[in-house]
């Protein structure tokens, strides 16, 4: 039963329950016209008939005597069918014909009539006793005085409706039983369908996020829908998963920090401590904890970046501009550090962009270049910073002439937290190239580590405006 | 100074509106209304009173928000306390003529807004426009402590995190410019806060 009530609740259902009433109305009121036209159109034809008849009769009477004429409704009579006729006198004497009983008028005043019988059928002697019917006749005076009458049972008629009545209902009853049948069938089809779908987000629903929503091999509307649910399942599924790394990343990189804070600070509580040595103490914990506030920023930034910045925090931004600035406040720093830093800027690169973010992607790259520099004998530490149109590209590139990167390991430091093993040493956090890889994402570009031999160079592919 | 701490955006509102005083700290999400809108009621009240945003939420289009509703300067969450406290300096004393001089003295260094030249003591001192930049920031806020954020976010117009001590590195070339043989150093560093140009 509920069954049947889910059934009915079904779009499809409804919808051919809708086309049966529309067709039924449309059939009946079609039939209507049918079996008005046709009958009007018989009866006509048994006016022309009995019309000719006469007709017939009268030239018989008229070119070959009245004994003719008799002998020519004697053989009429004899043929089975709807015919009514008779031969007679006024008064109401029958020569011959299959018809006694006419109503008097018929024959005292000539024209055409129509009546009603209750009888047995008085030309049909043996069967159809108690046939009911009507009867048209046109009764007319020959020149030798008899009068002729000449009719049709409109039974006939009545049988032709009685035929397209029947056709009718066959018909209705079997499109119907056939609508029934076919809606029925989509609608179980579509319920099993949509069933799966649902089934399928109950069990995501209650945690299981592997699942999937089966697709079959018809290739129809549902295995679109159901293809689509399933990529968007696998987006989330990866976003899941990344979500998980992260916060087991972030409780590990957060939790060492900390608990050395707390060891530290727990140090210098201890007694017997002078008080320069728990000033240090403090300045360590206000270090470190400041440390803790660049991470935490690093990664809110990160998450905003990945989470689609609203369109609001995007301009029209001078990349090149950017650049330049990024260049000049590094150049310095550079310099410091033994290296040089080397602008290859083309002018006027604008873009819909984050100003802060590309800024800061670009930040972190340098500063990477800055960190694994390796001062070395006869070779000069090198950093570039470019910014250039390549077809429908814009390329923003910092290389340098340091250690480089595997091939190998390309993929994987763009990853939250992932430090190489060489780098473990170094002050980081391993979020920065995280971030550049986030932003470039963001503008709906990437990000890429290839090979600037020696060195690395890192490239932040974007579309250009 | 006296603090007052409003805890509710409606006694806050009330009491800035009603008091006078030299800075507002307005948490962007307290109860029931946003920070924002009381900023917005001052400011079309014509209260001029500079305000400081504090807020949670770090991103550029927040700080863009925060700033076009008349607010003076945006502090994201967490910040050390020191920062908070020098951008409190400096808000204060936004109302003073030092906001629109033309030309600041500390101490025998000179600067002149208009011809863009720096002396000291009669000397001539060449800068790099964005050297000129930096010490026109220092000196305008001569005798307060400027951290290194705030002086990313005047002087080169980012707010982003560097790792490195970049601005320590411009510093101490401004340093080298107008300090280096010069008996009493004015740039001075505030250890664990940025930096103060002071007599």
């Amino acid at each position: 039963m509920n069954r049947v009530v889910q059934l009915w609740r079904t779009s499809t259902v409804r919808l051919t329950a809708l086309f049966i009433v529309i067709f039924v109305v449309f059939s009946v009121l079609l039939l209507a016209l049918i079996s008005y036209q046709s009958s009007i159109q018989i009866q006509r034809q048994q006016a022309d008939d009995i019309d000719r008849e006469v007709t017939q009769l009268e030239r018989i009477d008229r070119e070959r005597g009245f004994r003719a004429a008799i002998v020519a409704v004697e053989r009429l009579s004899r043929q089975p069918g709807p015919g009514i006729y008779y031969i007679g006198t006024q008064a109401g004497l029958m020569i011959t014909g299959n018809v006694s009983d006419l109503p008097v008028n018929v024959l005292q005043e000539p024209g055409t009539f129509s009546f009603n019988y209750n009888l047995s059928r008085p030309f049909e002697g043996e069967a159809k006793d108690k046939s009911e019917g009507n009867a048209v006749v046109r009764s007319v005076v020959l020149p030798s005085g008899l009068v002729l009458v000449v009719g049709r049972d409109v039974v006939e008629r009545r049988g032709f409706s009685a035929i397209i009545f029947q056709s009718f209902l066959f018909g209705v009853g079997g499109i119907l039983l056939f609508s029934v049948i076919a809606g029925g069938i989509t609608a179980v089809r579509v319920l099993r369908r949509i069933d799966a779908i649902a089934s399928t987000s109950r069990m995501i629903m209650s945690g299981n996020l592997s699942e999937r929503v089966p697709v079959t091999k018809r290739n129809d509307e549902f295995d679109g829908l159901a293809q689509n649910l399933n990529q968007m399942l696998d987006r989330i599924e990866q976003l899941m998963l990344g979500l998980k790394e992260v916060t087991d990343n972030v409780a590990h990189d957060l939790k060492t920090p900390l608990t050395r804070m707390r060891n530290r600070a727990e140090a210098a509580l201890r007694d017997g401590q002078s008080e320069p040595v728990q000033r240090e103490a403090l300045e360590t914990v206000i270090a470190e904890s400041d440390q803790l506030i660049k991470t935490f920023n690093a990664l809110l930034m990160i998450a905003r970046a990945e989470a689609g910045a609203p369109s609001g925090a995007f301009a029209d931004v001078d990349l090149s501009a950017v650049a330049a600035d990024v260049a000049e406040l590094y150049g310095p720093v550079a310099e410091d550090a033994g290296m040089a830093l080397e602008t290859h800027v083309t002018d006027g690169i604008m873009a819909r962009a984050n100003r802060e973010l590309i800024g800061q992607a670009l930040v972190n790259l340098v500063e990477n270049a800055l960190k694994y520099y390796e001062p070395a004998e006869g070779k000069a530490g090198k950093i570039t910073v470019g910014i250039r149109r390549l077809n429908d590209r814009v390329l923003i590139e910092v290389g340098d002439n340091g250690p480089g990167i595997a091939p190998e390991d390309r993929g994987r430091v763009v990853e939250r937290f992932v430090r190489l093993e060489k780098s473990r040493t170094e002050p980081g956090s391993g979020l920065g190239l995280s971030l550049v890889a986030a932003v470039a994402r963001l503008h709906k570009g990437q990000f890429r580590i290839e090979d600037n031999q020696p060195g690395v160079r890192a490239v932040i592919d974007l579309p250009a405006a | 100074m006296t603090p007052s701490r409003q805890p509710t955006a409606k006694t806050g509102y009330a009491m800035a509106s009603s008091m006078d005083y030299d800075v507002l700290i307005v948490d962007r999400m307290l109860p029931r209304r946003d920070g924002l809108s009381i900023i917005e009621s001052l400011r079309a009240e014509d209260d001029k009173t500079p305000v400081l945003i504090l807020s949670a939420l770090g991103e550029v289009d927040d700080r863009v928000t925060g700033l076009r509703a008349g607010g003076d300067d945006y502090l994201v969450k967490p910040y050390a306390f020191t920062e908070l406290l020098a951008r409190i300096e400096v808000l204060a004393r936004r109302s003073s003529p030092a906001e629109a001089a033309t030309s600041f003295e500390v101490g025998g260094l000179s600067l002149d807004r208009l011809s863009r030249k720096v002396e000291r003591d009669g000397e001539t001192i060449l800068l790099q426009p964005r050297e000129f930049r930096l010490l026109e920031y220092l000196m305008k806020n001569a005798g307060k402590v400027v951290t290194r954020t705030m002086l990313l976010e005047n002087v080169w117009d980012y707010h982003f995190d560097p790792q490195t001590n970049v601005i320590d590195v411009h510093m101490s070339r401004l340093r080298g410019k107008i300090d280096k043989g010069y008996a009493n150093p004015l740039l001075q560093t505030i250890r664990g806060a940025g930096y103060m140009i002071r007599e």
